[in-house]
């Protein structure tokens, strides 16, 4: 098959079609990827932080501000809100840290931040693989919408939609 | 522990041909530029003889991220215009990346992500130094943060094979990823990496940074500073998923290189919300 690979680095918001697959690598971030499973489009936020604290400078950072810009993204490219579903993973923490190290909860915060996000928006988030210590490589696929999440060297296939 | 994988991993870093190199001038110039009673010249000379540095060399004096705005056509003019740390720096970044910027087995490290994650943490660790005003350190974290994880290159190979041994470590002894590494294979990638740092003979403050980036508290008292602001920067790249492997964040924030630098939580979070614009900063580097 004649997939194109869309990479998706770190606070950037990338969209596209079928036969598509859209890849980035996450730490503490989070990857929100959005698809609608009518026009099979969709779309992938990698997101750094909770809450824009730029005033809007950087939308794409920030949970609260990068799934709105996302969706937004894809209804003007002809998808519908009522076809949308979601799926997210990443919001890893550092394995140690002292507890006065609030970094140390940013991935927590990360996967609260978004989950609350999409359902303020009214999408579905259908599947989830957040947390633990692990580093995600993650490859969301525009075919039918299924994402593949790579971590510590095992492979996991989220397929709802 | 696997006593035939500690002899193979002996037998490499006794062996200096077995271990990566770095070309000769790199070697000599990080050490002459410590040295008062070395003249310009003869560093210019030292460089000159090179030809292939010197054109990699020139090309990186003359890129937005090292440029100061005048076109710089020889050596001479390089260290005049840049000074000499800034051109060693440079030395440096074209020095190593043969070395890094490969597919790293085991790790599982894309070829690129080993580099990038190196490059980002330099200039990250640059910035630390600066914010706290340690503006004399920071050509030292710079390229202490390019190659802190060097010793990962060696030992991917046998990283790929016990891999599973080393996450099960990590789990029920709830140690970090290195403290595993350690405990399956003898060696941990900080004590190979301090091998391969001596084999090109670089001097103890870069030693210490491979050696003790993961813990800084280990680290000799007169490099303290320069370790903790290399520990900083990794965990700040790693969360942002900068290089981030197989060993994924099985590591540690230590709260002492927060002591050390007097950086606050909220600095580390502003350090951290400034990763992209880091990365946008050095993508001419890598």
């Amino acid at each position: 098959m004649n997939q194109t690979l869309i990479n998706v680095g770190v606070a950037q918001v990338k969209t596209g079609a079928n036969p598509a697959v859209i890849r980035t690598i996450l730490g503490s971030c989070i990857g929100i990827c959005i698809f609608d499973r009518a026009k099979k489009i969709g779309g992938l936020a990698h997101i750094l932080l909770p809450n824009d604290t730029s005033g809007g400078v950087n939308p794409e950072k920030y949970a609260d501000t990068a799934i709105p810009l996302l969706v937004n993204r894809l209804i003007k490219e002809g998808a519908k809100k009522e076809f949308m579903s979601a799926k997210i993973a990443g919001g890893a923490s550092m394995f140690k840290f002292q507890a006065n190290v609030s970094l140390g909860q940013i991935g927590d915060r990360n996967i609260e931040e978004s989950k609350k996000s999409l359902e303020k928006l009214g999408i579905k988030l259908l599947e989830e693989d957040v947390g633990g210590n692990a580093g995600r490589v993650i490859d969301f696929f525009l075919t039918d919408g299924h994402l593949k999440v790579k971590a510590s060297g095992q492979e996991k296939m989220y397929y709802k939609v | 522990m696997h006593e035939h994988i500690k002899q193979r991993i002996e037998t490499i870093i006794n062996n200096l041909d077995q271990l990566p190199s770095i070309p000769e001038v790199a070697s000599k110039l990080i050490n002459m530029v410590n040295d008062p009673n070395v003249s310009f010249k003869l560093i210019a000379e030292e460089i000159s003889k090179d030809q292939a540095m010197t054109t990699n060399l020139l090309k990186l004096c003359n890129s937005a991220y090292f440029s100061k705005g005048k076109e710089i056509s020889s050596v001479d003019r390089a260290i005049v215009t840049l000074g000499l740390k800034e051109v060693k720096d440079i030395v440096m970044v074209v020095a190593t990346k043969p070395v890094l910027d490969r597919f790293v087995i085991g790790y599982d490290l894309a070829k690129g992500d080993l580099w990038t994650h190196g490059i980002v943490v330099g200039n990250m660790g640059k910035n630390i130094a600066m914010k706290i005003g340690q503006k004399m350190i920071a050509d030292v974290v710079f390229t202490g943060g390019i190659i802190h994880n060097v010793g990962k290159v060696v030992l991917a190979l046998f990283v790929q094979s016990t891999y599973k041994e080393i996450l099960a470590a990590v789990e029920t002894q709830q140690c970090t990823f290195s403290e595993a590494e350690k405990e399956i294979m003898g060696y941990n990638h900080q004590e190979v990496g301090e091998r391969i740092l001596a084999k090109w003979e670089f001097p103890p403050v870069l030693k210490s940074i491979v050696r003790y980036y993961q813990n800084p508290e280990g680290a000799p008292k007169e490099h303290i500073k320069e370790v903790s602001i290399v520990h900083l920067a990794n965990v700040l790249s790693l969360m942002a998923g900068i290089g981030v492997g197989s060993d994924g964040l099985f590591h540690q924030i230590n709260g002492k290189a927060l002591e050390v630098t007097g950086l606050t939580e909220a600095d580390l979070e502003e350090l951290f919300s400034r990763v992209p614009e880091t990365i946008k900063q050095v993508r001419e580097l890598i």
